[in-house]
């Protein structure tokens, strides 16, 4: 007899040495709480929408005077609405993807769901990184055309400086502020993937080269 | 969600427990791990069931939901971790246990089994429940073609587990 006949016959055998749980053990287990990943996964972006939501609020107030010396204040308004816009879109997206999640769907299109929910928050981080060094480019270009409202918005108390080691001491602080930004968010990134993802990932990939 | 419901709920798992025992035996190796995954299928049934309208068997939902909650939404507890380094242990010995018995066969055989994919464990899975190769496709999402290449690429790794 072939080996997985025996293996057959054996796996139809062991019915009987199943515990039965019993009506109560059953409604006990149902009243617990889910430990699953898309939970996890729902619960860690909605901590994403809302602190890339609060970040915004945490600008301080002096930092808008900067806008308005630099005569951006229409331009700010209008790249807010356009942000709330934006950040509107992508919640219904995530809340559509979110939704669609369906656990009696086949493997390979649940993980495709799952994966695409998590995916519609990415971009929607990237978003926000793309649009903030966007803003601060712009900016700085603004600033540094112009070296009179420079020093002007830099310096307000007109404390003598080199103007040449002013700006680079300008452009020094946003590439370290750039590069400790992609820093956390990377480190931030491969706990998430690395713990939450990883399993999924991997079928995933393994199914989809199945299927080629 | 109301008292009805939960009730023909539960008894009609109770029925169909063992099909819920069978995907945990397969994807775990201790009593705990067991236990653990369990208790996890059994919440994603309970949380699924409102929207289950009799148009596919019962147990045919189940097998998705289990297999579905085994490879891609259950999270490995600490404790199951820690019984996949006593699973790769045991395999070590394994070529110098060897012994022609049946038992030992089947021994040797679960535990190749456990040292599959998730994947790959789901469809030795539905081969050893008697699903066609139709069933199979459309519970993993694969083409039928595929599955059939698969199926035939884990019984030969298997048989040469057994037969080296």
């Amino acid at each position: 007899m072939d080996e997985l006949d025996i293996l057959k016959k054996d796996w139809k055998k062991q019915d009987a040495n199943f515990p039965k749980l019993s009506y109560n053990e059953i409604y006990k287990i149902i009243h617990k709480k889910s430990s699953s990943i898309v939970k996890w996964i729902f619960i860690i972006c909605i901590a994403e929408f809302l602190f890339w939501g609060f970040i915004n609020l945490l600008i301080p107030e002096s930092f808008f005077t900067i806008y308005e010396k630099l005569h951006l204040k229409a331009f700010l308004k209008i790249t807010y609405i356009l942000h709330y816009a934006i950040v509107v879109v992508f919640i219904y997206l995530f809340y559509k993807n979110y939704n669609s999640i369906c656990v009696v769907d086949s493997t390979s299109l649940l993980m495709k769901k799952i994966i695409k929910t998590r995916k519609t928050v990415n971009y929607y981080v990237y978003y926000n990184i793309i649009m903030t060094i966007i803003l601060s480019i712009i900016v700085n270009i603004i600033m540094f055309s112009d070296p009179a409202l420079l020093n002007e918005v830099m310096n307000p108390k007109h404390v003598p400086i080199d103007e040449t080691k002013f700006f680079y001491i300008v452009l020094t602080v946003h590439i370290v502020g750039l590069l400790i930004m992609s820093g956390l968010l990377w480190l931030y990134y491969k706990l998430v993937y690395g713990i939450l993802l990883r399993k999924l990932n991997k079928n995933y990939k393994e199914l989809e080269t199945l299927d080629i | 969600m109301n008292k009805e419901l939960e009730h023909k709920f539960i008894s009609e798992f109770q029925e169909n427990q063992n099909i819920i025992h069978k995907v945990c035996r397969i994807y775990t190796n201790n009593q705990e791990a067991h236990n653990d995954l369990f208790q996890e299928i059994t919440i994603q049934l309970w949380k699924a069931y409102p929207k289950f309208r009799g148009d596919s068997k019962l147990s045919t939902w189940m097998y998705r939901i289990g297999l579905n909650t085994a490879i891609t939404l259950y999270r490995k507890s600490k404790r199951t971790i820690q019984t996949q380094d006593f699973d790769t242990v045991l395999h070590k010995i394994k070529s110098t246990d060897y012994d022609n018995t049946e038992e030992e066969q089947l021994k040797l055989m679960y535990k190749a089994i456990h040292q599959l994919s998730d994947i790959d464990k789901a469809l030795i899975f539905l081969y050893l429940e008697d699903k066609n190769y139709k069933e199979i496709s459309e519970t993993i999402g694969i083409s039928e073609v595929n599955a059939r290449v698969k199926m035939n690429r884990i019984k030969t790794r298997l048989r040469t587990i057994l037969n080296p």
